[in-house]
């Protein structure tokens, strides 16, 4: 009776919730936490062996980390520095424009949202409104910023509309975000000669664009159906959005 | 059986083992250490009667639970169940020599290991490579400590230690 007791006991314990029976394991590490530290330590110091230079070997272990981490870092400041030069030397109307590189930290494109997170924020000297370059093609714009991260809407994203420009023609349309990978054009009077092919320019915006620059390429064009006189033209972005790992964020006016 | 006694050695025995104290004489390559409730399991299915045994080695059981950090339960159940079998089976053949008790710690520490491994599995939890590597290393430490252990376990719960004895 007794042995069938204290078995049912077990089978509750391994079948109950796991959040509960942890808390008991961590119940004995908070009570028994001066005695397991003690053990710690013992056993650090008989595996280490080296009673007289301890403190100098750890302090020498701590600085030869905090070097290779720094030395890392210059690498990567170098890359960036280098690519950065190499966006100038393309984009000479650009030359006084800051750039910001940022990583990509998170990725919500599907049918209803086309968004990036990024590791910039306020703090780094981002604004609302800020045009953002991805493989050195216009994506989208930063929609919203917090201290340490930001927000950029791409613009295949249905909420995004920017001023844009078809090849050749002198003549500034609105585009709006279609979902998944890409974006339409309307309002186009079908007088103008447009082609699969042609590529699309996002338009000056003072402040925050000094330069039109490649957006995305007409993927399809066709006469709307609602309105036979005018363009439905498709947009698809010149870069694979979602295979980016990094962007930069075009600062016109930088303060510094 | 002194309880309080037995409550004291056994959290002790859990601190230790929780501890990383017992690294400083961990063996290559596995880093096998001796599991020394384990040793305390048998020590007291062979040295208590059956109703004493039995709720030893779930209490045991629960200790290693708590103190090793396993999956709760598997501990309780497996230690529970061959510390029971240890006790009837004590009933039959007398383990009083040193080699039965350290035969008898290998054979309980690999069935144990094994049947909480397994009880892991059924709860879902990942396992490790070289699993039974590493019961078979704590069983054949645990064995060889075990009875030296038992010497310091008997002068401490006031048992009577008939290793050399003939009953």
């Amino acid at each position: 009776m007794l042995f069938t007791w204290f078995m049912l006991t077990g089978l509750i314990l391994l079948f109950a919730p796991q959040n509960l029976t942890n808390d008991l394991q961590f119940t004995f590490a908070r009570i028994f936490r001066w005695p397991l530290t003690i053990g710690k330590n013992f056993s650090l110091y008989a595996r280490t062996r080296q009673p007289a230079s301890d403190a100098t070997f750890d302090r020498k272990s701590q600085y030869e980390n905090h070097i290779t981490n720094l030395q890392e870092q210059l690498r990567l400041k170098q890359e960036e520095i280098i690519e950065l030069s190499r966006l100038r030397v393309r984009h000479p109307a650009l030359e006084k424009a800051g750039f910001i590189m940022a990583d990509v930290i998170r990725y919500s494109i599907n049918e209803t949202r086309s968004e990036l997170t990024i590791n910039r924020g306020q703090n780094d000297g981002l604004v609302k409104g800020l045009f953002v370059l991805g493989d050195n093609s216009i994506i989208g714009k930063i929609s919203e910023v917090s201290p340490r991260t930001a927000r950029l809407k791409l613009f295949t994203d249905p909420a995004s509309r920017i001023a844009v420009r078809i090849g050749n023609l002198n003549i500034d349309r609105l585009m709006q975000g279609g979902g998944k990978d890409e974006a339409k054009i309307r309002l186009l009077p079908t007088k103008y000669k447009v082609r699969v092919g042609d590529k699309v320019l996002a338009g000056k915006k003072p402040g925050f664009l000094d330069a039109s620059m490649i957006i995305g390429v007409v993927a399809r064009c066709e006469r709307d159906d609602r309105n036979p006189s005018m363009w439905d033209i498709t947009v698809k972005p010149v870069c694979d959005i979602e295979r980016l790992n990094s962007i930069t964020v075009i600062i016109m006016n930088p303060q510094n | 059986m002194r309880w309080f006694r037995f409550a004291i050695f056994v959290s002790l025995v859990a601190v230790l083992q929780a501890s990383l104290l017992l690294d400083i004489i961990a063996l290559p390559p596995l880093s096998s250490k001796p599991n020394l409730l384990l040793i305390l399991l048998v020590f007291f299915a062979i040295h208590s009667n059956t109703s004493n045994a039995i709720i030893t080695s779930f209490a045991i059981g629960f200790a290693a639970d708590i103190s090793i950090g396993s999956t709760m339960g598997s501990q309780t159940i497996s230690f529970g169940l061959f510390g029971t079998a240890l006790a009837y089976l004590h009933r039959v053949i007398a383990i009083r020599k040193v080699h039965y008790q350290a035969f008898a710690i290998f054979i309980t520490a690999f069935m144990t290991g094994t049947l909480a491994h397994f009880l892991a599995i059924l709860r879902g939890q990942t396992t490790v490579p070289n699993i039974y590597s590493d019961i078979l290393g704590k069983a054949l430490y645990s064995a060889v400590v075990g009875p030296i252990f038992f010497l310091l376990a008997s002068w401490l719960m006031r048992i009577k230690n008939h290793r050399f004895g003939r009953h």
